[in-house]
């Protein structure tokens, strides 16, 4: 008798099962932002966010659905798409391919959104795109800067390209630091693919590199590399060291005299959340190349709006930067949207025949615009140098840059 | 020449570091016969606690005098409610400082929001010698290391309360029965464990900044420490960690750096085949 308590018996394991399985689906990381106006004749349009609002990289996703619940929300006050509001579905990607698998599915499966925008490492965007394209049938915009050579048809990607990253910026460090490049770098796939891109400009454009090395991801002892920076008189370290690695090494730099003779520091993801790692005495000089700095305010009228709308919404600590995908995710919505509008329809070809050279005016940065059969974004690049612990843009493309992929 | 000082006060500093974590670690286990995996969190937490006081605008040192004080008080509370509980099953005891752990990480990112956060070190810059510059703060750290570990051992050789630690490590019915306070002794030990690994988050986060993992790094490299050294006494945890922390910063000066971080474990490994008590067996001091 006693033993019928402490065995699990299968109708317990079942209904333990159902439990969970039922917490799993009802999920506490699903969000509906529905419009104010309910009263639309037609069913409203769904836009499905998958992002990373826990994990490691929580502060870029949670930006990230700032973001489009900041430009839903201007839609919708605008009047909606086709006269339909729009209602977003916001799920979370957990940085766990697993788990973002499930959410995404829900998104596909349950809400049947229209559209699906997210994930931000190359692994996620990985993990979701068949979902989503494959067996979801669904569009999928990715917004985050990442290595390239992602031609999957109906799979859109709105954030800057090597070639973007280094085409302008290379030459420009090579007058501005020297011709001899280190590329240390963490081991994994955006590095790695990465590397292979910016030695060709680097050579092609007379520099040399005199070391390509790869750390593990936690790796936060750098002295031997710093000790070959500099006793082979690297004139630019490109780095691709990331969080956690990357402050530990920028320090030790600092530390052996590297910026006081005259190194400089590059870094392509380095944007406003990441000069919080350093003291802004330890980065000083450090350039990077991206599609959107806050201290172009200043100068564009169009950003400076976008900036300060995000700002008065979410004033928060998580901050609208181009190195957490954020500003892929505006543009993103955005060519969506001007898509929507040109196709009439929402159903995914019509709308994919149409992004396919969808474009904008005004977005952060400046205007954008889809490059026809590439799936790929064209859009204004900035090299800025941190000063003090802000960004001062040093130099800025002419037009739009191409992102030569697929 | 130059060169190799450099290499040679780099390595030396590395090692440092990796001693201050694992101290309080190899206490507790020697001394308790507790695996904690919460201990990675209690040096977070002394990493928080630092930050904390430099971002409400006190001295960083202050914040790095208050860390070992406050985590642990909070090790001992935390004895007190859980540890306590677990002592008669290690192998649970392993789980449950792990879920222990796995709280104040998740709780520690919550209130940090994920972000990396630089705090600065109190003393700064770098001391020149020529054309070599040694970080002041990594030489501060090595000095602080050598003083508290020469502290730790007079504590545990040398004075009545290590006696009765040791005394309620080797034979706790007997100390019992001589009139020691066994749980107090117990909840005394892991509260000091607890507060070096508070000190030791407080002198390395400037070092590494302040993150939610900054603890789960040193854990891995920590527990081998403490199998390479031998479990049982204080001396022999100490040595382990300056051989790990020794290896892992030197073989990436000879190699590539991915190897180089594989091969320290598999030189553990094989190690602890060929000697499984350990570099340094026994109990005691």
């Amino acid at each position: 008798m006693s033993m019928d308590h402490s065995h699990l018996t299968r109708r317990r394991f079942i209904s333990n099962f159902a439990f969970a399985t039922g917490a799993i689906a009802t999920g506490v990381g699903s969000w509906v932002v529905r419009p104010d106006w309910a009263n639309a004749a037609e069913a409203p349009i769904k836009v499905g966010i998958a992002t990373d609002l826990t994990g490691p990289i929580a502060y870029a996703g949670n930006a990230d659905a700032n973001v489009a619940k900041m430009v839903i929300k201007e839609i919708n006050a605008a009047g909606g798409l086709l006269g339909r509001p729009l209602e977003l579905y916001i799920e979370d990607t957990a940085s766990n391919e697993s788990v973002a698998v499930g959410n995404v599915r829900k998104l596909i499966q349950r809400d049947k959104v229209d559209m699906v925008l997210g994930g931000i490492t190359s692994s996620m965007r990985n993990a979701i795109k068949d979902p989503i394209v494959a067996r979801g049938k669904t569009l999928y915009i990715y917004p985050q800067l990442y290595e390239g050579k992602e031609c999957t048809p109906y799979l859109f990607c709105t954030g800057p390209t090597p070639a973007q990253q280094c085409d302008e910026f290379i030459p420009w460090l090579i007058k501005n630091g020297g011709k001899k490049f280190a590329l240390p770098s963490a081991n994994y796939v955006w590095p790695h693919t990465l590397n292979v891109y910016a030695r060709k400009v680097i050579e092609a454009n007379g520099g040399e590199v005199v070391f390509e090395e790869y750390y593990p991801l936690d790796q936060v002892d750098f002295s031997a590399t710093v000790n070959r920076i500099v006793s082979n008189k690297v004139d630019v370290v490109f780095n691709t060291v990331i969080p956690p690695g990357v402050g530990p090494f920028f320090k030790q730099l600092y530390e052996a005299g590297f910026l006081k003779n005259g190194g400089r520091l590059a870094c392509v993801y380095y944007d406003e959340n990441t000069l919080n790692i350093n003291q802004a005495n330890e980065i000083e000089g450090l350039a990077s190349c991206l599609d959107y700095f806050k201290a172009l305010t200043k100068d564009d009228p169009a950003s400076a709006k976008i900036q300060a709308a995000y700002e008065k919404d979410f004033p928060g600590n998580f901050l609208f930067a181009a190195g957490s995908a954020a500003t892929g995710t505006y543009r993103g919505l955005k060519l969506w949207e001007a898509a929507v509008k040109e196709a009439g329809k929402v159903d995914r070809e019509s709308v994919a025949a149409a992004l396919d050279h969808a474009k904008i005016a005004e977005g952060p940065g400046g205007p954008a615009e889809m490059v026809p059969g590439k799936r790929h974004c064209k859009m204004k690049m900035y090299t800025a140098v941190a000063k003090n612990g802000t960004y001062e843009i040093v130099a800025h493309s002419n037009g739009l840059v191409d992102p030569k992929e697929c | 020449m130059a060169s190799s000082f450099a290499a040679a006060f780099e390595i030396v500093s590395f090692g440092a570091i990796i001693v201050l974590v694992v101290l309080g670690l190899g206490i507790i286990a020697s001394m308790m016969g507790i695996f904690n995996f919460a201990q990675g969190e209690f040096v977070l937490l002394g990493a928080y606690v630092t930050y904390l006081a430099s971002a409400h605008g006190a001295p960083v040192w202050a914040g790095m005098v208050a860390a070992p004080f406050v985590v642990g008080a909070l090790g001992f509370v935390l004895e007190a409610l859980i540890i306590r509980r677990f002592y008669a099953a290690p192998i649970v005891a392993m789980l449950g400082t792990y879920a222990l752990g796995l709280i104040i990480r998740e709780a520690v990112r919550g209130l940090i929001g994920g972000f990396y956060l630089t705090v600065p070190e109190p003393i700064g810059g770098s001391i020149d010698l020529g054309s070599v510059h040694i970080s002041t703060w990594r030489f501060t750290i090595i000095v602080v290391t050598l003083v508290v570990m020469g502290a730790c051992y007079l504590l545990l050789a040398r004075t009545s309360f290590g006696l009765r630690v040791r005394a309620t490590l080797e034979n706790p019915a007997l100390a019992r029965a001589s009139g020691i306070s066994t749980p107090l002794i117990y909840g005394a030990t892991f509260a000091f464990g607890a507060a070096l690994a508070g000190l030791a988050g407080a002198l390395i986060v400037p070092v590494f900044s302040l993150f939610a993992d900054l603890g789960i790094r040193f854990l891995i490299q920590g527990f081998v420490a403490v199998m390479v050294g031998g479990v049982g006494s204080f001396i022999g945890p100490v040595a382990g960690a300056g051989v790990i922390g020794t290896l892992s910063a030197a073989l990436p000066w000879i190699m590539s750096p991915v190897v180089a971080d594989v091969l320290v474990f598999v030189l553990a490994i094989a190690f602890i085949k060929f000697r499984p008590q350990g570099l340094i067996s026994g109990k005691g001091v």
